[in-house]
């Protein structure tokens, strides 16, 4: 279990239905033991990406190799890989234990090791008291669990989750990410979580691979994508952020200068080789996230630029702010995060406001 | 029933007759002609004419007479076999219709239920003339060697019943067979290959007992329908091929001896009856949902 080694590793792999393609060469390496969210808007391809490696679909071309050998033409019953389905899709005529024990009796393990596993993962996944109920007498969440438990008992190598937690209302999904991410911890076995909520993604991920139109835009840590977007898409897609487009100035050691319709805004370029390398008066964005940004005191200076205030939300510890900045040509609607107040925010609608941000809380990505 | 109460008047007596009319017409229709026949059964009959007076003669005749009780358990098993012929037969091609793509799928589906728009007595005939003795069946035994010259076990007697019934009856068994086996989710299937398990694992395991409602309604529908025949066994059973069915109508028919009849009639509604519910206990799957 050590998370540098490569488990599975997709190389140049393409998928296509009929004459529609829906993965164009991805390649992508799974750690062994990390915890992986594919996050994608719907029709990203993040579920074919699930189901060829699942070998629920054969591959178009390219290959995939587990521990350096290539299985891409391994049956899916003879691939060390569980599933989580999207609907669950226990066996209705068997009970919990049934359904958990499916994976050992059908390689025909002992009835009494069966027993023992099943009272194990059960208690895992906390529903010991449930073994003999049938699917349909069980909850959303208390289903989801027999399916995870169902999924680890064979002790997979990777264990498969296709937005497992879409069908659930938002508490219980609260609860479930956690729980996925314990039970990830104590077993130790790598997850694959597809999902295209980012904020689930960012809660449990270890990487984080961002895909949009069948290709794979950006793969890291939650707070790489966070704070260092490598192109437009996943700067506007991973969480709320503020883009403002212009051209490039000359480097500035760990910074770059962009000249905007808000004037001159320096944001941070270290270990973005390719923001460095990028050539002068190239198209690109500044890119702040709405906490990033700043009431100022002053409107002189660097990242200083002011605006005026066109709506207010109160979203419970926080207040967003929509700002209406930049001159009539070139209008800039931003927004503003701050903390919320009990006797109501600081500011109003209507008000003009001076606003900064950081040079290193700021990123740039190219157009 | 606060709804009515806002109803206008006309609205009102306008469903109340809906409503009327939908228990009415199945108690008319049906519950009250079972109630006559169960009524006549305790009735006799006098040189052609019923006698009005309660009797147990009806069924006592039929409990010790020789002749019903061996024919009506005979007539039971026959049906029986005809069901297991039928479901047997019935699913492989059911299955195999569901392994079909698309619009494929459906046209083959069509096809196989097409001889039911078809006249019942033409088929009887067709199929007559297909186990005779110088039948098709016949002729292509001879000709491959199996038998040495034309044999007369295919037809008027209780093989022919037996096959006839099942021949007419397929579709019947086909029908509720491949709904069942549509119904089951895909990804059933794809989670037990998943778990690792084989194709055929996966058939016995998942498929067949997810279907297996289908199969007992198709086995009581089969069931129900042969039993109530008399035209087969009469067109193609002869004189060997003696089935309840026939003794029945030979009550209404010939003997015209209604009240003796209708005792038989309500010994064969009872295991109608017993065979619906048995496939409807069956035919029940626990926990529909997924």
């Amino acid at each position: 279990m050590n998370q540098n080694t490569d488990l599975l590793t997709l190389r140049s792999v393409s998928k296509s239905y009929g004459k529609v393609p829906v993965l164009h060469d991805i390649d992508l390496s799974i750690r062994d033991g990390e915890f992986l969210t594919v996050l994608g808007p719907s029709g990203s391809g993040k579920t074919t990406v699930l189901r060829l490696i699942g070998g629920l679909e054969p591959l178009t071309a390219g290959e995939i190799r587990l521990d350096g050998q290539d299985i891409s033409r391994m049956p899916i019953n003879k691939r060390p890989f569980n599933t989580v389905f999207q609907d669950y899709a226990l066996f209705p005529h068997m009970t919990v234990s049934g359904n958990v024990g499916y994976g050992l009796s059908v390689r025909h393990v002992q009835r009494r090791e069966i027993a023992r596993r099943v009272a194990e993962a059960l208690e895992l996944v906390q529903l010991g008291r449930f073994a003999d109920r049938f699917p349909a007498q069980l909850s959303g969440g208390q289903r989801q669990r027999v399916a995870l438990a169902r999924a680890l008992i064979c002790q997979p190598r990777l264990i498969l989750l296709d937005e497992p937690l879409a069908a659930l209302d938002l508490e219980l999904r609260r609860q479930m990410q956690e729980f996925l991410k314990s039970i990830q911890r104590e077993i130790k076995t790598t997850f694959l979580f597809v999902t295209h909520d980012q904020e689930e993604a960012i809660g449990m991920a270890d990487r984080i691979c961002v895909m949009q139109a069948g290709h794979i835009r950006q793969l890291g840590t939650p707070h790489e994508l966070y704070y260092k977007p490598n192109c437009e898409f996943v700067a506007r897609f991973f969480g709320e952020n503020n883009l403002v487009a212009g051209k490039l100035g000359p480097v500035q050691g760990e910074q770059r200068p962009i000249e905007t319709a808000l004037g001159r805004l320096v944001c941070s370029i270290s270990d973005q080789p390719h923001l460095k390398a990028a050539p002068d008066g190239a198209n690109a964005f500044a890119a702040f996230r709405p906490e990033a940004l700043h009431l100022a005191d002053a409107t002189e200076g660097d990242n200083r630029f002011s605006g005026t205030i066109a709506d207010l939300a109160f979203a419970g510890s926080s207040t967003v702010a929509t700002i209406a900045a930049g001159s009539d040509t070139a209008a800039q609607r931003l927004r503003l995060r701050i903390p919320s107040r009990i006797d109501g925010s600081a500011l109003k609608a209507g008000e003009t406001v001076s606003l900064s941000f950081a040079p290193h809380e700021g990123h740039l990505v190219l157009a | 029933m606060s709804k009515a109460g806002s109803m206008q008047p006309r609205e009102r007596r306008l469903s109340l007759l809906v409503t009327v009319l939908a228990f009415a017409l199945p108690v008319i229709f049906v519950l009250v002609p079972l109630a006559i026949f169960l009524v006549y059964s305790f009735f006799s009959v006098d040189q052609g004419t019923i006698v009005y007076a309660p009797t147990l003669g009806n069924y006592v005749r039929f409990f010790t007479d020789p002749i019903f009780l061996p024919v009506f358990w005979n007539t039971i098993v026959l049906c029986v076999s005809v069901a297991v012929i039928c479901i047997l037969l019935a699913y492989p091609a059911a299955y195999f219709l569901t392994t079909l793509r698309g619009r494929w799928r459906y046209a083959l589906l069509m096809l196989l239920l097409v001889p039911l728009l078809m006249s019942y007595v033409i088929k009887i005939y067709a199929i007559r003339s297909i186990l005779g003795l110088n039948g098709f069946l016949n002729k292509a035994l001879v000709a491959i060697g199996i038998l040495q010259q034309p044999s007369t076990l295919f037809v008027f007697n209780m093989n022919a019943i037996l096959l006839t019934l099942s021949l007419l009856l397929i579709p019947f068994a086909i029908l509720p067979i491949f709904l069942s086996l549509e119904r089951i989710p895909q990804t059933l299937l794809r989670a037990s290959d998943d778990l690792g398990a084989s194709g055929l694992q996966t058939f016995l395991r998942i498929t067949l007992p997810l279907s297996l409602p289908g199969v007992a309604s198709a086995a009581s529908f089969v069931f129900v329908l042969a039993i109530g025949d008399f035209l087969t066994p009469q067109m193609v059973g002869g004189i060997s091929g003696f089935t309840f069915g026939r003794i029945l109508y030979s009550q209404f028919g010939t003997a015209y001896n209604w009240p003796f009849g209708a005792a038989l009639s309500v010994a064969l509604a009872i295991v109608v009856i017993c065979a619906i519910l048995i496939g409807e206990r069956f035919g029940r799957s626990r926990g529909t949902s997924v």
